[in-house]
Order: structure tokens, then sequence, then C-alpha cells
């Protein structure tokens, strides 16, 4: 029998579970759609994090056997993270959107350069690289959202 | 100098390996000759069933899969 020799790509990628906070602002909603657009691009799939918050088992089962668990938070408030965590899920990666250089303010808005931002920062790894840093405690109005995390949204 | 270079056929995981790459290259601030290889029947005369693919000075080092920054970092260290 012959094989037929083929070219596929990325197909040796980990399992990734991305969760996005999908939080209210600009910068949660921008997070959603990044996790969106890594999902299309192949990195990993994306999971609801409200579901994974009612605990439920077989997210919670799921985002354990992962390969990697990705979390996007919006904002320092880190409402995700946490999230995985009291589900004893430590993610390999963490990126929040306003270390990306992107402003939380009222406006739910973005644009594709903000996608590409934070879709980059996943791909390259950023994530990992920032639980490695200090981080830099949160101020001012752009890191509040009325959540928890210090300020107007 | 090294030699990067990243095989496949130019889909969105290809050019995020490239500018993985990229990006390492600058943060080590090293100097490399990074080429592009989309030509399929290379990529398949290489014995690359998977891309993207990262070959080092002629070395496979990734295949199948986008290695981040500080990956490639290490392997060009290594």
């Amino acid at each position: 029998m012959t094989e037929t020799p083929t070219c596929s790509c990325g197909a040796d990628e980990p399992r990734r579970i991305v969760f996005p906070c999908a939080g209210q602002a600009n910068t949660g909603q921008l997070s959603n759609i990044a996790a969106v657009r890594l999902t299309e691009e192949g990195f990993g799939s994306i999971a609801c994090v409200a579901l994974l918050a009612t605990g439920a088992e077989g997210l919670v089962k799921n985002a354990k056997n992962a390969d990697e668990v990705v979390v996007i938070d919006g904002c320092p408030a880190v409402c995700a993270k946490k999230i995985a965590e009291a589900q004893g899920i430590v993610p390999a990666q963490h990126v929040i959107v306003t270390e990306c250089g992107i402003e939380k303010g009222p406006s739910r808005s973005y644009t594709e350069d903000d996608i590409e931002t934070v879709v980059a920062a996943v791909w390259r790894g950023e994530g990992r690289r920032r639980s490695t840093k200090k981080r830099e405690p949160s101020a001012g109005p752009s890191s509040g959202c009325g959540c928890g995390c210090d300020g107007p949204c | 100098m090294v030699t990067i270079e990243v095989l496949g056929t130019g889909c969105p995981k290809c050019r995020r390996t490239i500018r993985n790459v990229e990006e390492a290259v600058k943060e080590l601030k090293i100097q490399a000759d990074i080429r592009k290889v989309d030509d399929i029947t290379e990529i398949m005369s290489r014995g690359v069933m998977l891309t993207p693919a990262v070959f080092i000075d002629g070395e496979e080092k990734v295949v199948g899969r986008v290695p981040c920054v500080e990956e490639l970092k290490e392997l060009l260290q290594g």
C-alpha cells in the first residue's frame, strides 16, 4: 500500500483550552474576541469561564486534562484566573489585556489592531513570561470597572 | 551568523512562527539570517509532514506547532 504524503498545518499543537474573562468593558470584550480568533487560528479551544465558575465537572476535567490552560483577563482584577484557580486549575499562560498596552475605558469598542495585539501576545507566549515578572500594582481609572477592581468602568 | 529557516506554506501559524522567530532574534540581539521556505516540494523533501517547522543551521528543531518566543530563545542559545 502506498502512503500518500500529506502536509497538515499545526497538527502537533498542544491541546489547549482558552478561558477569556469576557468582562463587560472593552478589555473584557477584547479578551473574548481574541480567544475566538485564537480558536479560529488553531491555537486552542475557547471555553466558557462562567461555566467553569459553576464547577461543571466535565469542563473542569477537560481543563485539567488539557496540555495547557490559557487565561486571558481584561484587567488586573484577573477574574478569570481566580475562577480557574478556584477550580484547582493553574494556567500555563496568563495574559492581561491592559498589560498589552490597551487601556480599559468605558467604551466597549476595540480595533482590529487591538485584537491582533492580544492574539499575538498569546502566540508569543507573553503570558508565560509575565508570570516571572514582578507585577505592577493596579491603579488609576483604566484598571477599574466597578466589579471590585478599584474604579468606575 | 545563525541561519533560521521557517518552513510553512503561509497559513496563520506559519506567519506567527516567523514573527516569533523575529522577536526572539531581536530580544537576543543576535545576527541571524531568517529564511521563509514556502515551497511545498522543498518542505516535503526535508521530511517535514507537519508545518510550521523551524530549522536552525540546517537542524530540525520544531515541527508541527508554533514555538513561543522563550522556547525559540532557548533553542537559539542552546
